[in-house]
């Protein structure tokens, strides 16, 4: 990753979770009312409508749900294929996160993986995925 | 809902020429199809009081086409914002303008220079369409072949799909291009002209992915009796249905070989008061291959899991006749509307399934944004 990444275009939702991200946090948001945790950041829970929530550090984890390997340049500075993955979180069962693979192997269907933070520069940090240890 | 049921028609179609590069603007673009559609019905553009469209700010607006072609007091209109997944919505909610007596004669438009001006996806866009953007363009996920691919793996991982069976599907529907005098692409191809076609995004390859296209096509909605006494044989929309889903762009349902279409169908079905075995033909939404394959798992044409040999065989239901997307060329959804209304006249020439009474046209399914619109059309 070059520090010509593509920079997230975050949002008044958004920007605490990539503030934690860029602290080394990984965390979700936790409805005060039922429980049920979310991604990405919003204001209500979807499942019962409240509009308590906190911030919850939970486990980097997850399974793969599905990957590509991108031919098309559309990294800043990547020529080579790339891989992405689809990660169903450990932590929220219904939620998905993506991210670049980290693994020396290819990525498998319903493979363990944890998160790898990967500084790009001083005001922005991505989540990578690779497999669990 | 029988309220609504085949008491509006589609009584004209236009098209432009489909090509890499027009040379014209999206207005002019716009203007040629609905003039060939006006035509096509017997009608003039003084006969049209409702315009609509869709558009990802790539194109001319219904409040600059009317001027342009003089319609100048429309009685309704509708400007919405979406691509693929409100492409039927868009004929949907005209056919509803027109049920409810708010305007007469509309005309659906879709103009799109989507090679010369505005390519889809890419990171050279300006504001992101969806908040959820921001967590994939990071990553160098950002086009649609990667988003489709990511879902086609998923279900190949699940289910044993294979790429020879997206490979069969491209194939055939290039077979059926090859017999449309409208179509881009009409050299035949093989599987191992497939298979040797280069990837985009594994397992996606070219030969996967719909062709970028400059080109328009426009249809006269109108009431069914009116549409009786038009120039063309009237083709009734027996039902429009629209769909909602979770969201698979971030935050996803348990399983995201599952799209909307698959919630959307069987109200669809109880609206035309028909099932899959009553479909003639369906012109199925194919900006990549697997968006056919799950589509026809999702609306009732084989069993969950087994759309890729069913794509594959070529025994099921007649699949995007006109080539699709894949072969004819991508005009945002409208144009498979455009063919279903052809094989319901009867007026598709080589490419004509015998005795087509009954159509089914969907929009993309729901994978970029959790929405999708399809409708029924039948023989007047
Ligand atoms: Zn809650």
């Amino acid at each position: 990753m070059s520090a010509e990444a593509i920079r997230p275009v975050t949002d008044r939702d958004s920007a605490e979770w990539w503030d934690r991200v860029r602290a080394g946090e990984f965390a979700l948001q936790r409805c005060g009312s039922c429980g049920t945790p979310r991604f990405p950041a919003r204001a209500y829970c979807h499942r019962c409508r409240g509009a308590e929530w906190s911030w919850e550090p939970v486990e980097p984890a997850g399974r793969i749900e599905s990957w590509i390997v991108s031919h098309q340049p559309f990294l800043p500075g990547v020529r080579e294929p790339y891989v992405v993955v689809m990660v169903r979180l450990a932590a929220a069962p219904e939620c998905v996160m993506y991210g670049n693979w980290r693994g020396e192997e290819p990525p498998r269907a319903g493979q363990r993986v944890e998160a790898a933070f990967t500084a790009v520069d001083d005001g922005l940090t991505l989540i990578d995925w690779r497999p669990a240890a | 809902m029988a309220g609504f049921r085949d008491r509006t028609a589609v009584a004209g179609v236009g098209y432009t020429r489909f090509s890499k590069d027009s040379g014209v603007s999206t207005l002019t673009l716009a203007c040629e199809a609905i003039l060939a559609a006006l035509e096509d019905a017997g009608l003039t553009a003084d006969d049209v009081d409702g315009l609509a469209t869709h558009r990802v700010g790539d194109s001319a607006a219904p409040s600059v086409v009317g001027p342009a072609l003089g319609v100048h007091r429309p009685s309704w209109h509708l400007d919405q914002f979406g691509g693929g997944s409100v492409s039927h919505s868009v004929i949907g909610q005209a056919a509803l303008a027109v049920a409810a007596g708010v305007a007469e004669t509309v005309v659906c438009y879709r103009a799109i220079n989507a090679r010369s001006e505005f390519r889809m996806g890419g990171t050279g866009r300006g504001l992101p369409v969806s908040p959820e953007v921001q967590y994939q363009a990071p990553y160098g996920y950002v086009a649609p072949p990667q988003q489709y691919a990511m879902f086609a793996r998923a279900h190949m991982a699940k289910y044993g799909t294979k790429e020879e069976h997206f490979g069969q599907l491209a194939v055939r529907q290039r077979a059926s291009a090859a017999k449309n005098p409208r179509a881009l692409m009409r050299t035949p191809i093989t599987l191992d002209d497939y298979l040797a076609s280069r990837w985009i995004a594994e397992p996606f390859r070219l030969l996967d992915c719909c062709l970028e296209t400059d080109g328009a096509c426009a249809l006269v909605v109108t009431t069914a009796e009116r549409a009786r006494d038009l120039r063309r044989p009237p083709v009734l929309i027996s039902a429009a249905a629209w769909g909602g889903g979770d969201s698979f762009l971030s935050g996803g349902p348990s399983d995201v070989t599952v799209t909307a279409a698959a919630e959307l169908a069987p109200r669809l079905y109880r609206q035309a008061g028909v099932g899959p075995a009553e479909i003639d033909v369906a012109e199925i939404y194919d900006c990549f291959t697997y968006s056919v394959v799950v589509q026809l798992e999702d609306y009732g044409f084989c069993a969950k899991g087994e759309g890729g040999p069913y794509a594959a065989s070529g025994e099921g239901i007649p699949v995007n006749t006109h080539g699709g997307f894949l072969s004819e060329g991508y005009v945002h959804g409208i144009n498979h509307v455009a063919e279903a209304v052809s094989q319901l006249r009867g007026d598709a020439g080589d490419r004509q399934v015998d005795g087509a009474e009954v159509a089914l046209s969907t929009a993309q399914p729901g994978y970029i944004l959790p929405a999708t619109s399809a409708l029924i059309l039948r023989k007047g």
